[in-house]
């Protein structure tokens, strides 16, 4: 298979033809798993790089190379949970199908951010630099705003994607929304934490751009949201 | 999409008809229901920029049908050639509204502001009617994408004698830009009727995917207006240092235009 060969089946991914993608999942080749990664590389790389800009030209390198970092730890620190996880819950799939199952929906994901990264640099272009913090207040909002439901909706159409197959594999679509939803819960929670731990990604405007904060490892997602809520509610 | 039938053979010539030719059959028949290519006009090649700017007015489906064929990339390229070179043509005529600078910067920024546009938005494109379940080619849609562009600018050409008169004869800022986002607005009407019916013809329907694409598209090229600033009135700078939304833009254009500012 050449490389238009290969890339000529993330429209297959992105159409959700289940039957082609299952034989794929179930005789994998080293071509395929590497252009699918390239994909998810590719495209989230494009979107992160979309992002950090607003910040500075360093940080946008900083976040093209962080984004993809993101998915693929979360795919690969949740692989085994994942493939234990799918047989329990009634889709009987081993540990190599289960990871190439969620590789096909990071590349579904990478592709959309791939696919609206031009988008995203656009209005990037259009909005005062972060760095003047009197003036983009709104247009902080507003960006914000358009990244994550851009994240959003790769995240929703990927998905989608996911439980088709995951319905195919497991033959009842009640399997397969229970096997989703396990891996979802799981994937989030391991993956704000890896997002936590590689702030960041958009920048402050107050604070140096880094690769990453000084203390990364200090503290949690889930803390930092637990204070905020404290703090919103309790002050 | 590109299996069709086969094109009927032509009967031999046997010198006068036996029966006589009804009048009604000398008259254009209407354009064939289905596929594109069903028709034999509709498969010759479009050959140059003439006939690629006739084909897209008047054979749309003829265009639609040699975007799937072999020299697609040709005829792609020559509809972007068609967009550049009507963009450019009416952008000299925005031009002449301020004179000077203008003459030369408004066609470029119009010509750069349009295929800019396609660049950004054509990747959103093409993974929506992926998403959608559309079996189209990424060339079939860069050809669509030229097709809506090239339409776009062909009938802009169309309305620039009108706005050329306009532009000599008014001093108003605000109503030369409304006149001119007018004509662009009916232009990219007609344009994204080829783009959503160049979709059916391929089979690859995706409406409400569309409708989001063609909002996107619409704010691309209206946010251009304000990032590739002046194009109608004057500036001491080519290009923008503050950026703005374009809605902001022209609220404040407005007001210049209140306070008495022309195109001078």
């Amino acid at each position: 298979m050449n490389a238009t060969t290969l890339l000529q089946q993330v429209p297959v991914l992105l159409r959700g033809e289940t039957a082609q993608v299952t034989l794929w999942t179930e005789t994998p080749s080293p071509a395929r798993v590497a252009t699918w990664l390239a994909v998810t590389v590719g495209g989230s790389s494009a979107f992160g790089a979309a992002m950090g800009w607003w910040r500075a030209p360093e940080q946008a390198l900083f976040t093209a190379v962080k984004l993809p970092l993101v998915l693929l730890a979360t795919g690969l620190g949740n692989a085994l949970l994942n493939a234990m996880l799918a047989p329990l819950l009634g889709v009987n799939i081993g540990l190599r199908q289960s990871l190439l199952a969620v590789l096909m929906s990071f590349t579904i994901a990478g592709a959309i951010l791939g696919g609206v990264a031009p988008l995203l640099a656009f209005v990037i272009w259009n909005a005062p630099p972060l760095a003047h913090s009197t003036s983009a207040g709104t247009t902080h909002a507003f960006i914000l705003i358009t990244i994550v439901a851009a994240i959003a909706f790769a995240g929703i159409a990927a998905n989608l994607r996911l439980l088709r197959l995951l319905e195919r594999l497991g033959g009842s679509a009640v399997v397969a929304r229970r096997v989703l939803v396990a891996w979802l819960s799981v994937n989030l929670f391991l993956g704000s934490q890896v997002a936590w731990i590689l702030r960041p990604f958009v920048g402050t405007p107050g604070l140096a751009v880094q690769f990453l904060r000084d203390e990364p490892f200090k503290g949690s997602f889930y803390e930092a949201v637990f204070y905020s809520l404290r703090r919103l509610f309790l002050d | 999409m590109t299996n069709l039938p086969p094109i009927p053979p032509e009967p031999p010539f046997s010198g006068l008809p036996t029966t006589p030719v009804p009048i009604a059959a000398a008259v254009p028949s209407p354009p064939l229901p289905g596929v594109p290519g069903t028709d034999p006009a509709e498969r010759v090649p479009i050959g140059g920029f003439f006939a690629a700017s006739e084909a897209i007015l008047r054979q749309p489906r003829r265009v639609w049908f040699q975007l799937t064929q072999d020299g697609q990339v040709r005829l792609t390229f020559l509809l972007l050639g068609i967009a550049l070179a009507c963009a450019l043509a009416y952008g000299l005529v925005v031009g002449t509204f301020s004179g000077g600078n203008q003459l030369w910067a408004a066609p470029l920024k119009i010509a750069g502001g349009l295929i800019l546009s396609g660049l950004i938005c054509l990747p959103s494109l093409y993974i929506f009617a992926c998403l959608s379940g559309a079996h189209t080619r990424l060339a079939e849609v860069c050809g669509l994408v030229a097709g809506l562009l090239a339409l776009t600018t062909v009938l802009l050409i169309g309305f620039a004698p009108v706005a050329w008169v306009f532009s000599q004869s008014t001093e108003s800022l605000a109503a030369m830009g409304v006149l001119h986002l007018a004509f662009a607005a009916i232009a990219i009407r007609f344009g994204m009727k080829f783009l959503a019916r160049g979709f059916e013809q391929l089979n690859a329907q995706f409406g409400g995917g569309l409708r989001v694409w063609t909002t996107i598209f619409v704010l691309v090229l209206l946010q251009m207006t304000a990032a590739l600033r002046p194009i109608l009135g004057t500036s001491e700078d080519l290009l923008p240092k503050e950026k703005k939304f374009f809605l902001s833009h022209w609220t404040e254009s407005l007001g210049l235009t209140d306070s008495g500012a022309s195109r001078r």
